[in-house]
């Protein structure tokens, strides 16, 4: 199918033959565009964060003009600069039976077979790319006593393929990314824009053309015009309300996309990561990651007793339920994070959720103190004690640390094929935006390899095929297309500032989170779900007749902000309910209580839902339409995941 | 690529002068104080001390340094004022509250005072250039060679109360200036790593305190301990 | 608990501002301050008055968005932690606290606490990268980096990009976020070849931005969230003196 035409069958475009050879084939392959031509492209890359960030400084090493937005003030802060554990590459440097292969399968079957063979395996392929490019930029990765880089095993895996820098791998890689943007600024080929909110696509021929953005400090709306549009936006888990993410993460630019015709691709499959610092009261606005690697030496329990108020050095051990070790010997506490977020949730059903809330289970590092001494656990996680103590105020050393689950990374995102151009000819998405390679579950370590795989090595060179391929007659910030766009954000900021009703957006805001918590989380069930739409569609009214949005368009206002993203996240939050509703079967992160095994392990359904699912808009009045991308495994062998 | 006038009037540059200045400036006040300490030992001690200085290389020596001090102070001068000028200018308007961060900040009333000890020690320095170095030429017979008899003038001025005293006072200023400076000056020309900063910051404490309470015990030793007149008798009376 | 705020607001950069002081009831000791300031933007939206702007984004202390001046120092009493990560329990109960926005004259205030630290991308647009194409690198292994050199880089590497240094400076001087990237670099072998023209650019670009100079008083260090030590001063001064004599050689 020609690259100008909206890709509405869902061809994955991608290469075919041996796996190993698709990538090499694909780049010999795809066009290229002449190097003195390269600088009569403008391309706009919405985000800077590892995917966005990469991708712009590289179009721009490349010779294309770019430019390059964020919301935040400055490029380094987007939200990859929180990651904390690491970040994977088949390098094998540890000699430990590690290869292009095993990644690429442990990512496949970790994702609970939802993902698309090709795209993974060359995510794989280029891992080990990306560890050289980051490590020319001057990354400061741990390294060992002779010099070679360090390595640990993360998440669950068997071999130690994630490279680090101490517990702050994304900052680092990210800040690596960002020198490598800012040289480009330097040299005068990218144009940079922080402060600045996509609000709008402009399609001019049915292709992606350029884009409306808010002035953050102004409020003025601006207008970019451009050959490609690459959305790198990051994930959507704020649609909660509480999870990781950081309070500006939204879904807005790729909604915006979604309703101007990109499919959205699997929008409930959400990551809810288990060790995250339990919610204290209403008015918290965050939940801190705790690291993973805590699961490695801690162990997960609760009281047996439904209801024990006693503080939890007063129970005895054998009043003690270490559930994940009971139920899963081999793996323990080191289960994947759906299957240990799941446990924790039956137990806080069970009414054996301990804390002030009793929505929270411990994690007691008494036995590795013992066995370790303390000394050695306090190298391993001083950094993460002393940010529990400071957040919860109890000694993590003295008394078992509270966690619970929290939203943290969405698998969902706008569909796109193996170029990662999504159904509108020219917009390309990257990055946690688009419905990435993680499948139904994303490994730990593996979106920061994601990111810079689509921003390095993958999005520079599909988007240059696409420039080479399509014609791309000029298009300026004048085009009636761009008017047009301008006025609809224009009628959307009006109306949103004109309600002046009696509740704050954050207000809206904590209910939609409730909904999508209790109802869209960690545990679905068909009739909690119809409830949600409903609830939601209800919230959404109410939001459009009573919301209160201070202030106004043309000044520095972060209600209005909040406000156009709370707004999207009643539509998204709607869709994610569809979607899951849709899908019958528990796979990874998505967990149907419908589909479940005597002994409540997830039910996958391979028969009817190994695809994707891809969903179209079709008007605010009108039911998006559910389209289907099979998932035809070739090279793998689908398996039940089990770790009992 | 660098051009060496931009440089020096750069950030950096400006530190690199005001350490160089300083550490020069320091190496002055130590050497300067360990001769004054020939008073202790008497007049002609203390007279042989300052002919030998003022006929070193055929009295150039004095000269040389004296151009050599001038140059030190002006520089020094010049780079205070430009970094408080710029600070002014930096943060023109300022905190309504105000209070100071604790733990390792090396923020003290001493690094506060510099420009205000500085200036202070500039004016003491010209007075005390003109009180002692220009004041009364007096004439004595050492081996028996004709010298300056500025033991005599020294212990003259001190035996006025008055002038001990605002010498003595001066010098606490001296130590204020010092105990920022001294650490700060190599700090200034980066020759502090993580380990040796700490054990610089105290030996600042301890040289700048030693520098101060030198000479400003050697004014009141010669107020309460020296008797002028009986000097001018041993020294062979007025001429 | 029960506080009165004194807020610094100042509706934009030309505008006059002022402190406007806010009663604030029922907090609880767990909430950070950022969520206070949450709780009464949502008292002051009910109120009709126009909520408080300011700056934050991951909430735990990474991303270097968020940054007040509490009650006289950056990023407030507690050391080696940012503003959203103060707990009020760190706070007398029945007190007065004063917020006000980072103060430079680099940094114009966008509005209310909200400062443009547009300045610090420029200092590291400046020079604070080594030039390496995607496509270009050898194999990781290939460049060894000593462990000592790698902690080093990463000690000086871990700044967050706040500004509370410059905050927090009698002298408003941007001395410690430069001479981190600075630092940074000087350990590793990598970038070698542009060390001397990226300090003496930053160098400069920090003085054009009009930032103070440094007078050696550590404020920077004390407040920094990271930890960030002033030798790291030394060591671009170290940089600067190497490739002054570059040129001379
Ligand atoms: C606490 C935490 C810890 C994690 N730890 C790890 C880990 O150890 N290993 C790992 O592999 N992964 C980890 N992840 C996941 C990983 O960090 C993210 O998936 C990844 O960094 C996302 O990168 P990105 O470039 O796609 O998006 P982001 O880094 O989120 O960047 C999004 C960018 O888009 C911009 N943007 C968004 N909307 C708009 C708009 N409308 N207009 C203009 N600009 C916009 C933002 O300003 C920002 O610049 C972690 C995630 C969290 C939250
Ligand atoms: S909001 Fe990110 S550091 Fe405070």
């Amino acid at each position: 199918m020609s690259l100008d035409q909206p890709n509405t069958a869902l061809d994955p475009r991608c290469p075919s033959g041996p796996l190993a050879e698709r990538w090499t084939k694909h780049l010999s392959e795809i066009k290229l565009v002449a190097p003195a031509n390269k600088r009569k492209h403008t391309i706009i890359v919405v985000g800077t964060g590892l995917a966005g960030g990469s991708a712009a400084a590289t179009l721009a090493e490349l010779g294309y003009n770019v430019i390059n937005l964020c919301i935040q003030d400055s490029p380094r802060r987007a939200h990859s600069v929180a990651a904390q554990g690491g970040i994977n590459a088949a390098k094998n440097y540890q000699n430990d039976g590690d290869s292009v292969w095993r990644l690429f399968y442990d990512t496949i079957k970790g994702g609970d077979f939802r993902s698309r063979e090709s795209n993974v395996h060359r995510l794989a392929e280029v891992s080990t790319e990306i560890i050289d490019q980051c490590v020319a930029q001057g990354v400061p990765f741990a390294r060992e006593y002779g010099g070679t880089l360090a390595n640990r095993s993360f998440g669950g895996v068997q071999v130690s393929r994630t490279f680090y820098a101490r517990g702050q791998t994304g900052q680092q890689l990210l800040l690596g990314c960002y020198s490598g943007l800012m040289r480009q600024v330097d040299a005068g080929r990218v144009t940079l824009l922080p402060r600045r909110e996509m609000l709008e696509l402009v399609l001019v021929d049915g292709k992606a053309r350029g884009i409306v953005a808010r002035n953050l400090i102004t409020g003025e709306l601006e207008r970019y015009a451009g050959d490609a549009v690459l959305l790198a936006t990051g994930g959507y888990a704020t649609a909660y309300y509480l999870s990781t993410m950081a309070v500006n993460s939204n879904a807005s630019a790729v909604w915006r996309c979604y309703k101007k015709g990109a499919f959205f691709g699997n929008p409930s499959l959400t990551q809810i990561h288990p060790t995250a610092v339990p919610q204290l009261g209403d008015y918290q606005s965050k939940l801190t990651l705790m690291s993973e690697s805590l699961r490695n030496d801690g162990r997960v329990w609760v009281p047996m007793q439904p209801g024990d108020k006693r503080r939890p050095n007063d129970i005895p051990e054998a009043e003690r339920d270490y559930y994940l070790e009971r139920i899963y010997p081999s793996f323990g506490n080191l289960v994947p994070r759906d299957i240990a977020s799941r446990q924790a949730l039956y137990r806080v059903r069970e009414g054996k959720g301990v804390g002030p809330t009793g929505v929270a289970v411990y994690l007691d590092f008494k036995e590795a103190i013992g066995r370790l001494g303390r000394q050695v656990v306090t190298d391993r996680y001083g950094n993460l004690f002393q940010m529990y103590e400071e957040i919860i105020g109890d000694d993590p050393y003295e008394t078992p640390m509270m966690i619970y689950p929290a939203p943290h990374y969405t698998m969902g995102g706008l569909w796109v094929d193996y170029n990662l151009m999504s159904t509108i000819p020219g917009l390309h998405v990257l990055g946690e935006a688009n419905f990435s390679d993680h499948g139904a579950n994303r490994l730990g370590a593996s979106a920061l390899m994601q990111g810079l795989a689509d921003g390095y090595f993958v999005a520079p060179n599909t988007v240059g095929h696409y420039i080479a391929s399509v014609d791309l007659p000029k298009v300026g910030t004048d085009h009636p297309a761009f008017a047009a766009a301008e006025r609809e954000v224009n009628a959307r900021v009006t109306k949103l500032l004109s309600i002046q009703g009696n509740r704050t957006v954050r207000e809206f805001w904590w209910d939609i989170g409730r909904v999508m918590w209790d109802q869209v989380g960690m545990s679905r069930s068909e009739a909690g779900l119809k409830e949600a739409i409903d609830t939601i569609q209800g919230l959404k009214a109410r939001f459009w007749e009573d919301v209160r949005v201070p202030g106004s368009a043309d000044d520095f206002n972060k209600s209005l902000e909040l406000a156009g993203r709370v707004a999207d996240f009643f539509e998204l939050g709607e869709l994610m309910a569809r979607d899951a509703l849709a899908r019958r079967e528990s796979c990874g992160g998505h967990f149907r209580e419908e589909c479940q095994t005597p002994e409540g392990e997830a039910l996958r359904d391979d028969a009817n839902f190994a695809h994707v699912a891809a969903w179209e808009y079709r008007g605010d009045d009108t039911e998006p339409a559910r389209h289907i991308e099979p998932l035809d495994f070739e090279f793998v062998e689908l398996k039940t995941r089990s770790y009992k | 690529m660098l051009d060496l006038r931009a440089a020096a009037w750069s950030s950096v540059g400006k530190k690199l002068i005001t350490g160089l200045t300083g550490l020069g400036l320091v190496v002055f006040v130590t050497v300067h104080l360990i001769g004054n300490l020939t008073i202790f030992m008497g007049a002609e001690a203390f007279n042989a001390y300052s002919d030998f200085l003022a006929s070193l290389l055929h009295g150039w020596f004095i000269v040389l340094a004296d151009l050599g001090l001038v140059g030190f102070f002006g520089l020094h001068a010049w780079s205070g004022l430009s970094v408080w000028q710029s600070k002014r200018r930096a943060r023109s308007s300022g905190y309504a509250v105000s209070a100071d961060a604790r733990g390792p900040s090396r923020k003290t009333a001493s690094s506060r005072s510099m420009l205000y000890s500085g200036i202070f020690l500039g004016i003491y320095v010209v007075l005390h250039v003109w009180h002692l170095k220009f004041g009364a030429e007096y004439v004595t017979t050492l081996h028996g060679e004709e010298v300056r008899d500025l033991y005599r003038l020294v212990v003259e001025q001190f035996n006025r109360p008055a002038i001990a005293l605002a010498y003595a006072l001066s010098m606490l200023f001296l130590g204020l200036h010092l105990r920022h400076g001294v650490w700060s000056m190599l700090q200034s020309l980066g020759m502090l790593n993580r380990r040796l900063l700490p054990t610089a910051y105290g030996a600042a404490l301890i040289l700048g305190g030693l520098l101060a309470i030198g000479f400003l015990v050697l004014p009141l030793y010669v107020l309460f301990f020296v008797d002028p007149v009986g000097t001018a008798a041993a020294m062979g009376g007025l001429r | 608990m029960h506080f009165t705020l004194r807020i610094w607001r100042q509706s934009g950069p030309q505008a006059a501002g002022r402190l406007e002081r806010y009663e604030i009831d029922d907090i609880n000791p767990d909430m950070s301050i950022l969520e206070m300031l949450d709780l009464l933007n949502e008292q002051l939206t009910r109120d009709g008055v126009e909520p408080v702007a300011f700056d934050n984004d991951c909430r735990e202390g990474i991303c270097g968005t968020c940054g007040l001046v509490i009650d006289g120092v950056a990023h407030g009493k507690k050391h080696l932690a940012t503003t959203c990560e103060l707990r009020m329990r760190g706070f007398v109960d029945g007190t007065t606290i004063t917020i006000e926005p980072w103060r430079a004259q680099a940094f114009s205030v966008v509005k209310d606490l909200v400062v443009d630290r547009s300045p610090f991308d420029r200092i590291i647009a400046a020079g604070g990268y080594v030039s390496a194409n995607v496509g270009s690198a050898p194999d990781a292994n290939e460049i060894l980096i000593p462990k000592v050199d790698a902690d080093l880089a990463m000690d000086a590497a871990v700044c967050i990009g706040c500004a509370a240094c410059v905050a927090a400076c009698p002298n408003a001087s941007a001395s410690l976020f430069t001479a981190a990237k600075i630092a940074q670099f000087s350990y590793l072998p990598q970038g070698q070849t542009e060390r001397e023209r990226r300090v003496v650019r930053m160098v400069e670009q920090m003085d054009a931005e009009g930032f103070g100079d440094c007078s050696n008083h550590g404020e920077c260090e004390a407040v920094c969230p990271k930890g960030i030590s002033i030798t790291n001063i030394g060591v671009m001064r170290r940089e600067y003196v190497r490739a002054l004599t570059g040129q001379l050689r």
